[in-house]
């Protein structure tokens, strides 16, 4: 079953056209990685797909939905369509625990009982529950990422969009984040990952999709991608 | 009044001496109505300011409708316009049309409320500029985060942006209230009994304005001095870290200080 479909997208900011004639579908429960030099528009289009960034022309349907639409609610859509930073962006004046509950409370109108219940059951799922009520502030930075995880997975959204959740991460810190990315990995979740780590693209994913100056150049299967519809410039971008 | 004049010693400083010994229920009348003044003034301030910042915060983007389009850039004007003003003219002269603009059509404000208004008026024009720069000092990151769950922009501003800002704004709120201290002298022009006014009247009865003025001055110093302490102390307050928080080898060191 398809839960994202892109028609036609175009994203210009002032004269510079960063997405030219995007077209895709996403599959419910499926992992698409997104890879491609920097500039090639990954982010943009991940920015586009929770509509932090809007677009210029084209449609994006989600469950059918046209959410470039004026009718469609932001605050609603983007609860199911959470995303994780590159910079973790997590809420400086708030503790671990706090910064999942936030979300809970104003925006599904959970209790406080409840969200504090589904928090700590995701917190310790990515190994983050005994530091549960320390300020954010005083995390490292593969700490801060895996709250993060667990403040989207809080909200129990169908998608999750990471964008390039481990490039501001020490290279020791990258690993941690990776693994409990790949533990979260379920039919639960669609998984659409901007990375630069082409090694966790080629395990985990189930499409893979080359993006260069704004357009989709390749897109296949991990084994696609690598080994048979390699052009010369998807293997130089590899280094295979 | 002549024999007054005449007692008074010929000296500077047996003549500051002599002013005090006499006066001070004079000077602390008027210490009393300064800091009244000046710290209601902050206060009410401070809350007019929030609520100007606001409207000078708005920004419409592409999924406005035309109402709401409008409806935010009048905001905007309109609370730029009134920063504008009250920051590009003095408080003395404000105070004057204040004033004498009601006096003229027949409405007779208490003085002293008068010069809180002025004050307040004042006071929300420079701390809404410190209220929109607390603001966006912080990371873009947060707000997009707060979206990024679903959080409204109120809500963000609420719940994420505001409480991060204010605690970088403490000290500039604070210094507003020093010099508010030192510039409700200018309310003196509308005849409110504050410290300055009230230096003045002095002098004026012993014709040894440098004497009198001189004791002003080193009354405004020692309010100032006690406080820009009792700040220094309420800031350093609000900076203690999380007391349930200790520093681990993993804790960013730029973060617990």
């Amino acid at each position: 079953m398809e839960i994202i479909r892109v028609n036609n997208l175009h994203k210009s900011f002032d004269d510079v056209e960063v997405l030219t004639d995007i077209n895709l579908t996403i599959e419910s429960g499926s992992v698409t990685t997104i890879i491609g030099p920097s500039g090639s528009g990954k982010s943009t289009l991940l920015r586009c797909l929770n509509q932090l960034d809007n677009v210029t022309s084209g449609t994006i349907l989600y469950n059918d939905e046209d959410i470039t639409s004026n009718q469609t609610n932001l605050n609603e859509l983007r609860s199911k369509i959470g995303m994780v930073f590159q910079s973790f962006n997590l809420f400086n004046n708030l503790t671990v625990l706090d910064n999942c509950i936030i979300g809970q409370e104003k925006v599904l109108h959970r209790s406080k009982h409840k969200s504090i219940d589904n928090a700590l059951n995701f917190l310790k799922q990515v190994g983050m529950y005994d530091f549960r009520d320390r300020k954010v502030t005083t995390l490292s930075g593969g700490q801060k990422q895996r709250v993060a995880i667990a403040r989207t997975l809080s909200m129990n959204p169908d998608i999750i969009l990471f964008d390039e959740p481990t490039s501001s991460l020490d290279p020791e810190m990258v690993n941690d984040v990776l693994e409990v990315m790949k533990n979260i990995i379920s039919k639960d979740y669609t998984f659409i990952v901007v990375t630069h780590e082409m090694e966790f693209a080629r395990d985990v994913s189930d499409r893979v999709i080359f993006m260069e100056t704004g357009r989709i150049v390749n897109d296949g299967t991990p084994n696609e991608i690598w080994n048979i519809n390699s052009s010369e410039r998807l293997k130089r971008f590899l280094n295979i | 009044m002549f024999i007054l004049s005449g007692s008074i010693p010929k000296d500077f400083f047996g003549g500051i001496w002599f002013i005090i010994q006499n006066n001070y229920p004079l000077y602390l009348e008027g210490v009393k109505y300064t800091l009244m003044i000046s710290i209601a003034g902050t206060t009410l301030g401070l809350f007019l300011a929030l609520l100007i910042t606001i409207f000078r915060i708005q920004e419409s983007d592409s999924r406005d409708n035309f109402g709401t389009r409008a409806y935010k850039r009048i905001s905007v004007i309109m609370s730029a316009s009134y920063v504008e003003f009250f920051r590009g003219t003095p408080m003395m002269v404000q105070a004057a049309i204040f004033f004498y603009g009601f006096a003229m059509i027949g409405i007779r404000i208490p003085i002293l409320i008068a010069g809180i208004i002025i004050v307040t008026l004042n006071t929300a024009a420079y701390l809404t500029e410190v209220l929109r720069a607390g603001i966006n000092s912080i990371d873009k990151g947060q707000m997009e985060a707060a979206r990024s769950i679903g959080l409204t922009r109120g809500q963000s501003f609420r719940y994420i942006i505001f409480p991060q800002a204010i605690k970088n704004m403490v000290p500039a709120i604070g210094n507003e209230l020093v010099v508010n201290i030192k510039d409700t002298a200018v309310l003196s022009v509308i005849g409110v009994s504050e410290l300055f006014y009230m230096g003045k009247s002095i002098a004026g009865t012993y014709y040894r304005y440098t004497e009198a003025f001189v004791t002003v001055a080193i009354i405004y110093l020692i309010l100032v001095l006690i406080t820009t302490r009792i700040l220094t102390l309420i800031v350093k307050w609000i900076n203690i870290p999380n007391k349930t928080t200790f520093p681990t080898s993993q804790s960013n060191p730029l973060a617990v200080n």
